[in-house]
């Protein structure tokens, strides 16, 4: 190119492409773009070149090869003969039912302890705000460390353990062991008649709602729904025979035989999950609590409305929508950080997937896209739930 | 009696008595009234205090027992410990191991350059506490930019080269101008820049430019005499490596999320999913699967010869998700920020980058700093992780000491000096972080 100015026209042409703003986006998308292309061009390559030199292969054809380690806690049966695709199942399976535990526990904790918080009662307020602030300013990784290596582990062994409820359950430093329920074969109409009673106390709950919003009146249901969610279940049970009968640990040997064993690991993940999760529940319930103006405490007694009506019908489901949204991510980080149980080995997704058979089979590739796609599965699956509810509240406001 | 009828039914003459006095109201200060009213205000509450009270006590009273009464102050290992108190605690053995708990495995002798790039750091940042220094932002934005630069080669160590001595000369030339500002402001009360304005002349950014210039280049000669011994990042540890994977994560994570967020936001269809992606991605997974990524596939990933450190692995593992944490942080503060304020904005003819830069940031960040600082806490929590990949920060010390040989099985003593440290840090930033937030929001109104 010459170094004299171009002709008038061409140049004001291109500084008008210059100040398009659509030229201009277009061409910062062009340059991503080709940024992005080449990186991942890049990177493949790259790997392919590496993967090919270490002999290593690629593909899933590993999943349906036998795994040949085994797993100290399973929810669904599994042997070392298994292949890895059971493997990813059980640590899925593992994941999922650690976290529903922690989040129904974490729930309940942090619900008491918001609560707690702004008791009037200076002693347990103070008491409930020194917990949530000495437990959430400490990582999560050194409490479950502690809770295993500070507690379970340092447990008596099964000779000396620990008993309660009349020999039922026992603590030691290998397990906790509770009583197991063994089905006889007709338990399931017991079940049955328990399900059908929660559905129909929905459809009497509806009723009652329907008929309220029409007329006014309020009719009771609850002994109705106590009736068919305690009573029907446990008549059907006792008719059938008492279908149920419990496997009670019992020490022989060196060892307790029989019943249902926890882990150390999984205790202390529980318990460590629980209570960390718990403070920012806590916090969130006091702030959805605070959130309510007081005019509303105010409003509802000049309309006459007791103290516990006003908490159940104005106070709690105006604090509901400020805390379900929050209190939703909390429960997402609850099977985030169920992840952490890698560190005392309790054999989550992460650590049978990520680690032992990453070792074992060596895709390393295909590993750690399975279990990012597993997490962000629940993560999308959660928040899109959350997006719905978010939707049906706000409809209710304006 | 008064109010009574005599016999004629007739009313006496009252005789005016006066009523018994009542009793003074009840104190409302001090320290009985108060606790009636908020520990003994119903038959219930006292119950629950008393209860609770005397739980407490039994539960403070073990505890103290067990810390102090009992403990064990010195001892050489575990068995000392026991031999002078069976249930007590034994604080020997953290205290022999205090200082690794803090340098991890870095070489005694050489231990003086990680208190001197602390103390570097503490004096460059204090300008920003005092009212008087008005050039906050190029002293946090030197200390953000160069510090790095500096600190990486004071704790690394090893043979310069004269890129390195340049890039490390740097910071310590920043460092200079940063501190020789902040005592100008604080006695004379003009800044480095209005000085050189008034004083010599110097009025564009190219003629400042050149003393700058100078200073940095006489620095460079001195700094290149300078050689400290190497120091591995496999002997880094401790506190000051949890420090220095925060440190790093968040200062990357700030620019990084301020472009994602933006990029979030942006019209333009492939910058803004890109950005979705990212941000999506890392903040629906545990950050220990990142670091698990970085550590088996990041070798994949790289030319032959090319090797990356185990502790560059984690950091960059961390800068990524600090980075999508922030973006969404950003995010939030850029939509506080009221639609008129880019409008009015467009309206006076700026275009995209000085609306952003001049009129939405900075309201945007001035209302995130209580969300990055707690962004940043929950970073400095979540480097305990990397000690899961081997690393030993403050939380992988604590774990090698209850396996050393001399003091094997004591689990509970360091790993409440370590929460004791981490609640140390987390606490006071929150709090910070609090007097922020309620001082940002008086502003406002």
């Amino acid at each position: 190119m010459s170094t004299s100015a171009p002709p008038r026209s061409q140049r004001s042409q291109f500084s008008r492409l210059v100040s398009d703003p659509k030229a201009r986006g277009l061409f910062a998308q062009a340059v991503v773009g080709a940024i992005l292309i080449f990186s991942i061009w890049y990177l493949y390559s790259q790997t392919v070149y590496n993967m090919e030199k270490r002999g290593l292969t690629a593909g899933f054809d590993f999943l349906w090869t036998t795994a040949g380690f085994d797993i100290g806690f399973h929810m669904i049966d599994y042997s070392p003969t298994d292949t890895f695709s059971r493997v990813f199942l059980v640590g899925i399976i593992n994941t999922l039912f650690v976290s529903a535990i922690a989040i129904v526990l974490a729930t309940l904790l942090g619900f008491i302890v918001g609560i707690a918080r702004l008791s009037s009662n200076w002693l347990i307020a103070r008491i409930a705000a020194t917990y949530v602030e000495f437990i959430r300013n400490t990582p999560l990784l050194l409490q479950i460390l502690v809770w295993y290596g500070g507690v379970f582990t340092l447990l008596p062994p099964p000779r000396q353990s620990l008993e309660f409820g009349f020999g039922a359950f026992a603590l030691n430093n290998r397990a906790l062991l509770l009583p197991a329920p063994i089905d006889e074969g007709l338990f399931w109409i017991t079940v049955l008649a328990f399900v059908a009673g929660v559905i129909l106390t929905f459809g009497i709950a509806r009723r009652a709602r329907l008929l309220r919003e029409a007329t006014g009146e309020a009719p009771k249901w609850g002994w109705k729904a106590l009736t068919l969610i305690v009573v029907l279940p446990g008549v059907v049970y006792l008719l059938t025979g008492l279908p149920l009968s419990w496997d009670v640990p019992a020490l022989s040997g060196f060892n307790f035989q029989g019943g249902f064993a926890v882990t150390p690991p999984f205790l202390a993940l529980v318990l460590a999950l629980t209570i960390y999760t718990s403070t920012f529940i806590a916090e969130i319930v006091r702030a959805g609590i605070l959130s309510v103006g007081k005019g509303q405490t105010e409003a509802a007694h000049s309309l006459g409305l007791p103290a516990t009506r006003t908490l159940k019908l104005v106070i709690i489901p105006q604090a509901m929508r400020a805390i379900i949204p929050p209190l939703i991510s909390q429960y997402l980080n609850i099977v985030k950080n169920s992840s952490l149980g890698v560190a005392i080995a309790y054999p989550d997704l992460v650590a049978v997937w990520m680690q032992t058979s990453l070792n074992q089979a060596g895709r390393a590739i295909e590993i750690v896209a399975t279990t990012m796609l597993f997490y962000m599965t629940v993560s999308l699956t959660i928040s899109s739930l959350l997006n719905i509810y978010n939707r049906r509240v706000q409809l209710k406001e304006r | 009696m008064d109010g009574t009828q005599d016999s004629r039914g007739q009313r006496a003459v009252e005789k005016f008595v006066p009523k018994a006095e009542r009793p003074p109201p009840m104190p409302v200060s001090g320290a009985i009234p108060w606790m009636r009213r908020n520990l003994f205000s119903t038959v219930v509450d006292s119950i629950v205090t008393i209860v609770v009270s005397g739980m407490l006590g039994v539960v403070i009273w073990n505890i103290v027992e067990w810390g102090i009464v009992d403990a064990v102050w010195t001892a050489d290992n575990r068995r000392e410990c026991m031999d002078q108190s069976m249930d007590g605690a034994c604080w020997a053995g953290p205290a022999l191991w205090f200082d690794n708990f803090i340098y991890g495995l870095y070489p005694e002798t050489e231990r003086w350059r990680v208190n001197l790039g602390a103390v570097v750091l503490a004096l460059w940042l204090a300008p920003l506490f005092f009212a008087r220094v008005t050039a906050k932002i190029p002293t946090a934005a030197s200390v953000v930019l160069t510090y790095p630069l500096f600190a990486s080669y004071l704790f690394y160590g090893g043979e310069k080269g004269i890129f390195w001595t340049a890039i490390s000369a740097l910071g310590l030339t920043m460092f200079i101008m940063a501190l020789a500002n902040a005592a100008l402001e604080l006695s004379g009360g003009r800044s480095i820049g209005k000085v050189m304005e008034d004083r010599f002349g110097l009025t564009s950014f190219r003629r400042k430019a050149i003393p700058v210039i100078v200073l940095w280049i006489a620095v460079a000669v001195v700094w290149s005499g300078v050689e400290l011994e190497i120091v591995r990042t496999v002997k880094w540890g401790g506190l000051f490596v949890t420090l220095v994977i925060s440190g790093i994560g968040i200062t990357f994570a700030l620019p990084a999320g301020i472009m994602l967020a933006l990029g979030r936001r942006s019209r333009l269809p492939l910058i803004k999913y890109v950005c979705v992606v990212f941000i999506e991605v890392f903040r629906s997974v545990p950050l220990i699967t990142v670091l698990f990524m970085a550590t088996t596939m990041v070798p994949l990933f790289l030319p032959e010869g090319v090797t990356f450190d185990k502790l560059l692995r984690a950091i960059v593992a961390v800068c990524l998700f600090a980075a999508a944490y922030m973006a969404e942080v950003v995010r939030g503060g850029l939509q506080s920020v009221p639609k008129g304020q880019p409008e009015a904005a467009a309206a006076l003819g700026l275009d995209y980058w000085r609306t952003t830069s001049l009129i939405v940031m900075p309201q945007a960040l001035k209302l995130m700093i209580p969300n990055i600082l707690s962004n940043f806490i929950g970073l400095f929590k979540d480097t305990t992780l990397v000690a899961i990949i081997g690393l030993f920060d403050l939380l992988g010390m604590v774990k090698a000491m209850s396996n050393d040989t001399n003091w094997i099985g004591l689990v509970d003593e360091p790993y409440l000096i370590a929460a004791f440290i981490y609640f140390c840090g987390c606490f006071a930033m929150s709090r910070y972080a609090k007097s922020l937030e309620q001082r940002l929001s008086t502003e406002r109104r």
